[in-house]
């Protein structure tokens, strides 16, 4: 009978639960985080994350060299080529050209955070930030796309 | 069944079951006097991903899908039968950490469960409750592996991260503070009044059912059949750490088989598993945590292997083996068979349930653990609504000869 | 012209209980949840989240399921309202006598808390599912369970205050009223009703049907038995009758055992104007309420796991019997005056 006991304690012991983002959920996220950026309420703060969380893919463009290698391991297939629309100089056997070299996109909705992609990577261009609000409405959503051009 | 039975069907969407499967019950007044199981109500088609889109590395993230809380277990089973059909060694370390990671899992799985079974007899604060403990071990893993929940640590010859001094610190204070809320835990769960009038005698399942049924797992120890596969074929690093089975005639000095053993059971287990790790954590030796770090060269070599293996794990829930076939040339699996453990724990809810009443039906279906969707294997699709199928057990005979000759051919 | 101000009265005040009870109730609800959250080492939902509750299912379409025998499935819900709104006239609150009070009010009171379980059980094999079958079963057996050692409660003490003062009502709540049991009776007669107390107390967990004996609900079990088929506006019926059955399990045991009232002691001191007693007496009466809401329906529902229908009659016919029979015989012995 443990428990007698215990709810008693209990009730003067203060909440277990994390108060993330307000002690009650705001009814309108949008309208909470705008009375936020006023400074009219306060936001509780998350669980702070660990040190590499596997949180929202990061992509450094720049270093890409399109080589697939995180295509081909992505188990939910969640990132693709795309083509530069951008041409660039490529120096190559035949001399200098221009071309539009290979890129990927990747949608973070299909994202499983398993990470394999950023070790697989022979550039290091992509990495796990420690973002992880991607709750969203629209699986195509502007947040959501990864392509190094935003 | 006669005019003073009638049929109570539970499921496939009840509040008792937490996954969708079929129970239905012939009930006199509050006494089960038949019970029936239909399953697969959630296939997947996860062996058939793997078999066809996926390749080896994809697929340890699949089996890591088959089950969102023994998601160590699945991928682990998986590593273990490539590494089989490879004839890959596993560096010392690697096998260390990964037992400590299943450990991890073990104690996050057994307090979710033991959450579950309190909700189940409407006991909600002790719901609450450890489900608040289990924070502490949720953040650890957090921490060791990168999130929550999918761990992502497995890898074909090792593992993916290692344990350095920042995460091994930061087990050991949460084993800590297990080895400190234990008599907490126990005291709530096993001299609780109420708790042990629901729980003792009911759902009792005798050694010569579990043993028939081939029950595995908690289930099956707390039947009081000694059955481990940490125990009987060692895996990982427990063969080092001289793990023994538990049976609840350890704590009480008898076995009844019924919910309340396994309940012992499951909360030794607990501490069996922090021992474990402590244990594991002393003896971790140095080196290599992967046999093969290059990935593209570890793709290359899944892609020119031939073989198959078999991998076979203690998962939280009982024995799990995946069978893997691989065949030159073809990046996903040839073959791939997952017999997780509630394929084992479902049939012995009939004995368990009948001469029961209606209201030990949630917790005698909890007390197995069951997980719905690590069951499901096969879904009969009909598009003619009225037509009734019924697979014989010839018929599944015929079509599991057709299927071993189809992959004996390698056809 | 004195009748038709009377009968104005009656009404009036009907309405005003009404509201005043629905209110309240939910009120104890939310302050019920709160508690039993923080009980349970979370936050919890607010204060007004069961007045929100009801809103949403008066919103709500009211599903007729199609084996359903309409009418009595339509009806049970409001005659479970009303039949608890109907014992509130019955019993005072605070200061104010009771508005249809007299002589045998408590019989009536006690038939009519049957009503309620009765329209359940109606409700539930009309429904025609076959969880609510099972639940309405349940209410059955945990009626006739409770019932027994809540009459031996109620009747021992009629029969007790009757001898003392056989010139008043016997069976009425304004004797009660009159003479607090606890004045009345000497050490072993207090030790009974003290008895009795725990016994009355666990009885309106069950007559609310919360956890240790929630079967006929046990959502695990018969996901939520009874009242599985109900939906929108029939639901809140439900909803609401559960709401007022705590005020008026609660206004019954403070009838019984605690018939105090704040203003008689203050005006002691210092001269308090009647409206301001009977605000005082109505607030002291809604401490009380909730004080016991926690107790038996709370701190229980928290604290234990549910009971299976075998134990439950166990608890009541053997358990509780026996309480009862032991404070019914100290009861009979402090009014034989052996000690």
């Amino acid at each position: 009978m443990a428990m007698l006991t215990e709810v008693w304690k209990l009730v003067f012991k203060r909440p277990f639960t994390n108060r993330f983002p307000a002690k009650y959920a705001p009814k309108n996220v949008h309208h909470f985080l705008r009375r936020v950026q006023e400074g009219k309420e306060k936001i509780v703060p998350p669980v702070p994350t660990p040190p590499n969380f596997r949180g929202k893919i990061e992509y450094d463009m720049d270093k890409c060299v399109g080589c697939g290698l995180c295509i081909k391991v992505c188990p939910t297939k969640a990132i693709e080529f795309r083509q530069c629309e951008k041409a660039e100089i490529l120096h190559c056997k035949e001399g200098v050209k221009l071309a539009t070299p290979l890129k990927i996109r990747i949608y973070v909705s299909r994202c499983c955070f398993c990470a394999q992609c950023t070790e697989i990577c022979p550039k290091k261009c992509l990495s796990m930030s420690s973002e992880f609000l991607l709750a969203n409405e629209d699986k195509m959503a502007k947040e959501l796309i990864v392509d190094g051009l935003h | 069944m006669n005019d003073t039975t009638y049929t109570i069907p539970v499921g496939p969407v009840h509040p008792a079951l937490k996954e969708p499967i079929e129970l239905v019950l012939n009930v006199e007044g509050e006494k089960i006097v038949g019970v029936d199981v239909i399953c697969s109500q959630v296939h997947r088609g996860i062996e058939w991903l793997g078999m066809n889109r996926n390749n080896t590395v994809q697929n340890i993230y699949l089996s890591e899908r088959v089950c969102g809380i023994c998601n160590v277990c699945h991928p682990y089973c998986m590593v273990m039968a490539v590494e089989d059909a490879l004839g890959m060694e596993v560096p010392e370390r690697a096998n260390y950490i990964r037992t400590i990671v299943a450990e991890l899992e073990r104690i996050h799985s057994h307090l979710l469960w033991a959450g579950v079974a309190a909700h189940e007899i409407g006991f909600d604060t002790v719901f609450h409750y450890s489900w608040a403990l289990r924070e502490e071990i949720m953040d650890t893993i957090e921490y060791v592996t990168g999130n929550r929940v999918t761990k992502a640590i497995m890898m074909v010859g090792g593992v993916r991260r290692d344990i350095d001094k920042d995460r091994r610190e930061r087990i050991e204070k949460a084993m800590e503070y297990y080895l400190q809320h234990f008599h907490k835990i126990e005291d709530i769960f096993l001299h609780d009044k109420t708790i042990k009038m629901r729980t003792r005698n009911t759902g009792i399942l005798t050694k010569e059912d579990a043993l028939k049924l081939c029950a595995v797992g908690p289930l099956a120890r707390a039947s009081g059949v000694k059955k481990d596969v940490r125990q009987d074929m060692p895996y990982g690093a427990y063969a080092e750490l001289d793990m023994r089975a538990i049976t609840p005639d350890m704590y009480t000095g008898e076995i009844v088989g019924d919910v309340y053993d396994r309940i012992i059971v499951r909360l030794l287990e607990v501490k069996q598993s922090v021992e474990l790790i402590k244990g594991a954590l002393e003896n971790m030796p140095s080196g290599p945590i992967l046999s093969e770090k290059n990935y593209v060269k570890l793709l290359s070599i899944l892609k020119r292997a031939e073989g198959e293996g078999i991998g076979r794990v203690e998962a939280p829930r009982g024995e799990d083996i995946h069978y893997v076939r691989l065949e030159k040339g073809k990046e996903s699996f040839l073959s791939w068979k997952i017999r997780a453990p509630t394929y084992n724990n479902v049939l012995p809810w009939i004995p368990m349930l009948l001469g029961g009443e209606i209201a030990d039906v949630p917790i005698v279906a909890a007390s197995t653990d069951p997980c719905m969707s690590c069951l499901n294997r096969v879904t009969v699709v009909d598009e003619d609504k009225n037509k009734k199928y019924e697979i014989t057990k010839d018929y599944m005979h015929e079509q599991s000869l057709k299927k071993t000759r189809r992959l004996m051919r390698n056809e | 012209m004195n009748e038709i101000f009377e009968i104005f009265s009656a009404v009036v005040g009907t309405f005003v209980l009404g509201a005043f009870s629905i209110l309240f109730g939910l009120s104890v609800k939310g302050i019920d949840r709160k508690i039993s959250a923080r009980m349970q080492w979370r936050i919890g939902s607010p204060l007004r989240q069961p007045f929100r509750d009801v809103r949403k299912l008066l919103l709500k379409e009211s599903v007729l399921p199609k084996n359903a025998v309409s009418w009595i499935y339509n009806s049970s819900p409001v005659i479970s309202l009303a039949s608890l709104l109907t014992i509130l006239l019955f019993i005072p609150i605070g200061s104010i006598p009771a508005l249809l009070g007299g002589s045998g009010d408590i019989i009536v009171v006690l038939y009519l808390l049957i009503i309620p379980s009765i329209a359940i059980i109606i409700g539930g094999y009309s429904s025609g599912s076959p969880f609510s079958s099972v639940g309405a079963q349940r209410e059955m057996v945990l009626l006739i369970s409770y019932e027994l050692p809540l009459a031996m409660v109620i009747f021992t003490l009629a029969w007790r205050l009757n001898i003392l003062y056989p010139s008043y009502s016997a069976l009425s709540f304004e004797t009660f009223q009159k003479f607090p049991i606890w004045n009345s009776v000497s050490f072993l007669g207090f030790i009974g009703a003290g008895i009795f107390l725990i016994v009355i107390l666990l009885v309106t967990t069950a007559e609310l049907a919360k956890v240790p004996f929630d079967i006929p609900e046990a959502e695990t079990e018969i996901a939520e038995g009874v009242y599985v088929e109900y939906s929108g506006r029939n639901y809140a019926m439900f909803y609401l009758a559960d709401a007022v059955k705590i005020v008026v399990l609660s206004a019954i045991i403070i009838a019984i055992f605690f018939p105090y009232n704040l203003s008689p002691l203050l005006s002691q001191y210092y001269p308090v104007a009647p409206w301001l007693g009977y605000t005082i007496d109505i607030l002291f009466f809604m401490f009380k309420t909730i004080i016991i809401a926690i107790i038996a329906m709370t701190f229980l529902r928290t604290s234990l796991a549910r009971l299976k229908i075998d134990q439950i009659v166990k608890v009541y016919w053997f358990h509780l019997f026996t309480a009862s029979l032991i404070a019914m015989i100290l009861i009979a012995l402090d009014t034989m005056g052996v000690f």
